[in-house]
């Protein structure tokens, strides 16, 4: 047992220089460098791809103001560390990347400060309408907005032409070419709609109109989720599933990514922050010719533009320089060399209209789609066309709820329209729940 | 199923008079025709449990030889190599990922487990032999507690942990890790059973006589008696603390003190959302098998030990 | 010190050492006894009592968003133990614990009954094989058979291939339930395995002998007298698999981004109260969640014991 004990305790010897000094300090936390050690540092949690090189920048260029960045997570990790450290008072980051569709919970429970009374408001001009908005509260705004998700229709070229479909440019169209598909018996389906894809079917019902939530004052609240609009997609969408047009698997899972690549659906409806992702899987058909082409439209007539996705920099309550916290979220993607680096090595689709219009942005041409000026093209048009969407100060719950609808209408359990009522209803007893004054 | 599992090694200790390499009825059988064919089947079963509980460890050595593209293409079995073997590039892939993290999380998971481990076991060790051997007022009812502590679910206490930890200065510190660590009531209930039957009251009183203090009664009869369950607390404690998830997951932002459970899990979260076109599963599947790797290595080198807690008997 | 109990009865050892008492030697020896368990008082005291103390006062309030902080005593318990999806949650863990417990402990019992008759090099491999699992953390577990259960991407095809049926979909609805109970089953059932054939080689082999005179075949001595005498080891680990199946919480919470339609946020208690307090920022109530579940747990493992008191001992 002696020599197990002095193994152990080599081992731990071991591992302690192995860890460094890493215990206590904030300043040993950072993933970059400080460069002016004399300036005031402001933490940030984000999980940007390759972000380091922007740290850095920022850092170099600012001799008052350095960031320390730690990704502590993506997505939902990094959320339940957030709402722990708020909830215990202390621990949280100066500055936060939050997607859009949770800032409005944020901003409901006080985690996040009012950015305008920083000054944050001559920045508007800078973003289109409808990012400026998914970040804002009765005119004010709480996150300075990075990257956007516009949405097009993703194809694939060589299956289109194989079964002879044109590209769609209504959702009549879209489901005429799903049957094609089916009628040439293929074993491509025309695209997947997942259970878990709560975000992408909150923008489809958008697109058709619907406008679930409305905040007037801190407790009054609209809720409308079973209206006209997202009873019309989901039963469009349902009944393509019945008919087995369209696959039900779940989004962001291997098996997903694995038919994303192979064949097994002819066209993706997604952000502009897919194509970057699929990258990762290229080569498993050579013979994929991938193609952008807008979204389709309930009336093309009048366009809607839709997004999924997105996030921005947001500002804890527990930041101690709170205008330094500001001067980093405004500052961080504010500059066209910091948007090279996130366009080229991260695949971000900027929200910032400096590059966003520029001509570099525009045409440039991607390898992944054979080169097609996917910007001009396409979701230069759908980002500045988005003109925004509320969500809830509970979005989690209501993801939830939907995912729990568009399963049960995917397993043929309910009808859609028994489904969005339950959703409806579920929503509502839990806003009562927090205390809100409810309309339906 | 978490902690509520490490409980059940309390049987262990406990198991008597093991380890007289006893003959079975069937070893003791000579090898003719018939009985051979006894032994078949029992063997059949056994080479269908390996089967079940080591395929899914061929899986994984075969799949951290793969690339990203070579996982997702279809083009091979999952349950065989693809023409390329790619588990070094996989490997230095892995060790490069943002600036050396994963080695980082395995060091981290060696610093815990090890220094959480080693301070259970001592604290368990004190408690256990001073339950056993002394009578004093409240015993019962402390001891009432350590077992009921068992029923606690996690989650109840982690947002209290944290502010405490946060009020104090200690997340984002090893501190919040290993401290939380050290409170391992399976261990004591352990000590304590085990104490009650290994040290015979006679030793002590003689020791007593012989005019031994207390704390060298501690030191020079009972812990040498002890060795064999304090060495299985031990592993139970460091194997405990390697496997914990939910601690580290909320104690630490900070990336580098993750230990290897959750930055895998980070790893993996970050593959599924990643929008900057970088192959990320493949290392999520070859982090995953090196990280077993340590673990599997003093499972099997280490038997002797995980029997030593189970033999006990042949002590005396 | 040859010893016929297989298991020492907890509770029943506390009385064992109520043997020295009385004068002012053993009032001096009582203060050891606190001084020996008073690090795992500290340590008890500031990681499990203090921590429960604080999330008890945070279940009896109630945060809204719009309304703030308010008293509103046990209006939190009412609303879990009326609450239709902790209650489906409480269901679905009580159907795994009737379901997984008995295939797990008939598992590991076949394995550890045969790996206590059969003496060959085999078999010693066998046991290692079985017990590895063990080494893997489980959320590291909960990921490998995430990838293993992809249709496209596993190699479950293959393996049904073998015996020519094709795969199901692991994670359809009517399917799920049996992929979490084999994850934990690989996961745990070695574990088991170890105990019981630990408490099996505890067993004086001269009560065989008498059987095998008789003429008892190998199988009848294992159903008669073996498993009869490591009974109380058996219920010993029922009562910790229950606790912990229970709190059934890693392998559902890993699967969920695969399977969102049959894996809810409310599949069990313990993720159901994960949900409500780092997905929607209930702290209180997740908190009384997370009690009532405690509560729950207390009341099934006490009534568990309570039933089969006479063959563990655990209760007096």
């Amino acid at each position: 047992m002696k020599r197990l004990l002095a193994a152990g305790g080599a081992l731990a010897l071991l591992a302690v220089t192995l860890t460094g000094c890493s215990g206590g300090g904030s300043g040993s936390s950072c993933q970059n460098k400080i460069m002016h050690s004399d300036a005031t540092q402001v933490s940030m949690w984000a999980w940007y791809p390759n972000f380091k090189p922007v740290v850095n920048l920022f850092n170099k260029t600012h001799k008052k103001v350095q960031i320390c960045w730690t990704n502590a997570g993506a997505g939902n990790d990094e959320y339940t560390k957030f709402s722990t450290a708020i909830q215990a008072g202390s621990g949280a980051p100066d500055v936060v990347m939050l997607e859009s569709e949770v800032v409005p919970s944020y901003i409901a429970d006080g985690s996040i400060v009012n950015l305008s009374t920083l000054g944050a408001d001559k920045l508007k001009d800078n973003y289109s309408e409808g990012a400026w908005s998914d970040e804002s509260k009765g005119g004010d705004v709480y996150a300075i907005p990075v990257d956007g998700g516009p949405v097009g229709m993703l194809y694939r070229k060589d299956l289109f032409d194989k079964y002879g479909l044109t590209v769609p440019t209504t959702w009549d169209e879209f489901a005429a070419d799903a049957q094609k598909l089916k009628d040439a018996g293929a074993k491509t389906l025309m695209t997947d709609f997942p259970g878990n894809g709560r975000a992408y079917q909150t923008a489809l019902f958008a697109q058709a109109g619907s406008e679930p939530f409305e905040l007037t004052g801190k407790t009054d609240m609209k809720v409308d989720l079973d209206d006209q609009a997202s009873n019309k997609v989901l039963s469009y969408w349902n009944d393509l599933v019945q008919k087995k047009l369209v696959g039900t698997e779940d989004a962001s899972t291997t098996d997903y990514n694995t038919h994303l690549v192979n064949g097994t659906y002819a066209s993706v409806i997604a952000a502009a922050w897919l194509p970057g992702y699929l990258q990762g899987f290229t080569g498993a058909d050579k013979s994929a010719q991938w193609r952008v082409a807008p979204v389709p439209q309930w009336d093309p007539a009048n366009p809607v533009q839709i997004n999924i996705g997105g996030s921005a920099f947001a500002v804890s309550n527990q930041a101690k320089d709170k205008k330094a916290a500001a001067t980093v979220a405004e500052g961080i993607f504010g500059t066209e060399a910091a948007w090279k680096l996130g366009i080229e090595k991260a695949a971000l689709f900027p929200l910032w209209k400096p590059i966003l219009e520029s001509d570099y942005f525009k045409e440039k041409a991607y390898d992944f789609f054979g080169g097609q000026q996917i910007n001009k093209d396409v979701f230069l048009t759908a980002a500045t066309e988005y003109k925004g969407f509320q969500f809830s100060p509970f979005q989690n719950l209501v993801y939830d709820k939907l995912t729990d609808a568009v399963n049960a209408t995917n397993k043929g359990k309910q009808q859609p329209a028994q489904a969005l009522a339950g959703y409806q209803k579920a929503v509502v007893s839990y806003a009562k729940q927090q205390g809100y004054k409810v309309t339906e | 199923m978490t902690a509520a599992d490490t409980t059940a090694d309390t049987t262990i200790a406990v198991t008597r008079g093991a380890g007289r390499g006893k003959q079975t009825p069937a070893g003791r059988t000579g090898r003719s025709a018939p009985r051979r064919r006894a032994l078949a089947i029992p063997h059949i079963i056994l080479a269908a449990f390996i089967v079940y509980f080591a395929l899914p460890f061929w899986w994984l050595i075969v799949a951290s030889t793969k690339s990203q593209q070579s996982l997702f293409d279809g083009k091979t079995s999952p349950l065989w190599f693809a023409s390329h073997f790619d588990l070094f590039a996989n490997i230095s892939a892995l060790f490069n990922y943002s600036g050396g993290l994963y080695a980082r999380w395995l060091g981290n998971s060696f610093l815990y487990a090890i220094a959480g481990g080693l301070g259970a076991t001592v604290v368990s060790v004190l408690a256990g032999y001073g339950f056993a051997q002394y009578a004093f007022r409240g015993r019962r009812a402390f001891f009432a507690i350590v077992l009921g502590s068992v029923m606690v679910p996690a989650t109840v206490l982690v947002i209290p942990l944290f502010v405490m930890m946060s009020a104090a200065h200690l997340t984002n510190t090893v501190w919040a890790m290993i401290l939380p660590s050290m409170l391992n009531p399976f261990a004591v209930y352990l000590m304590k059973v085990y104490s009650d039957e290994a040290i015979p009251a006679e030793m002590i009183d003689a020791a007593r006589v012989d005019g031994a203090g207390e704390l060298r009664v501690f030191g020079r009869v009972a812990l040498p008696l002890l060795r064999p369950a304090i060495v299985t607390v031990l592993l139970l404690s460091i194997v405990g603390t390697w496997n914990n998830f939910f601690l580290p997951l909320v104690m630490f932002s900070n990336p580098q003190l993750f230990p290897i459970t959750v930055g895998l899990g980070a790893l993996q979260s970050q593959a599924q959302v990643n929008t900057g076109g970088q192959a990320l599963w493949n290392l999520v599947i070859t982090g995953a098998f090196l990280s077993i790797i340590p673990l599997v290595v003093s499972f099997l080198t280490l038997q002797r030990y995980w029997q030593g807690g189970l033999s006990i008997g042949s002590v005396k | 010190m040859a010893q016929t109990a297989v298991t020492a009865p907890p509770l029943a050892a506390m009385s064992r050492s109520g043997r020295r008492r009385g004068d002012v030697v053993s009032r001096r020896r009582a203060r050891w006894g606190w001084a020996f368990t008073a690090p795992f008082a500290v340590i008890l005291l500031v990681f499990l009592i203090v921590p429960l103390v604080f999330a008890f006062v945070l279940s009896l309030q109630n945060t809204t968003l719009a309304g703030g902080t308010s008293w509103v005593g046990f209006a939190n318990y009412i609303k879990a133990f009326t609450d239709p999806l902790f209650l489906s949650g409480v269901w679905t863990v009580v159907l795994f614990s009737i379901v997984l417990i008995p295939i797990q402990m008939v598992v590991s019992l076949i394995a550890a009954l045969l790996l206590d008759a059969l003496t060959s090099r085999f078999a010693r491999f066998s046991r290692l094989m079985i017990f590895v699992p063990y080494a893997v953390p489980a959320v590291i577990g909960a990921l490998m058979w995430g990838f293993l259960y992809s249709p496209s991407f596993g190699p479950a095809q293959e393996v049904f291939g073998w015996i020519g049926l094709t795969a199901p979909d692991f994670f359809a609805d009517q399917n799920v339930f049996g992929s979490l109970v084999n994850i934990v089953t690989w996961q745990w059932a070695g574990y088991y395995m170890i105990i019981l054939y630990a408490a099996l080689q505890g067993v004086d082999p001269t009560i065989y002998e008498a059987a095998r005179v008789d003429g008892a075949s190998a199988f009848q001595t294992a159903v008669r007298i073996k498993i009869p005498m490591i009974a109380s080891s058996l219920v010993l680990i029922l009562v910790f698999a229950l606790i912990g199946t229970l709190q059934f919480f890693n392998e559902p919470q890993m699967l969920r981004g695969m399977a969102s339609g049959s894996i809810t946020s409310h599949y069990t208690p313990n993720i159901y109260a994960y949900t409500v307090a780092f997905s929607y920022h209930q702290f209180n109530y997740a908190s009384a969640i997370a009690f009532a579940l405690g509560i729950v747990i207390f009341v099934g493992s006490y009534v568990f014991m309570f039933a089969t008191r006479k063959r563990s001992g655990l209760m007096k």
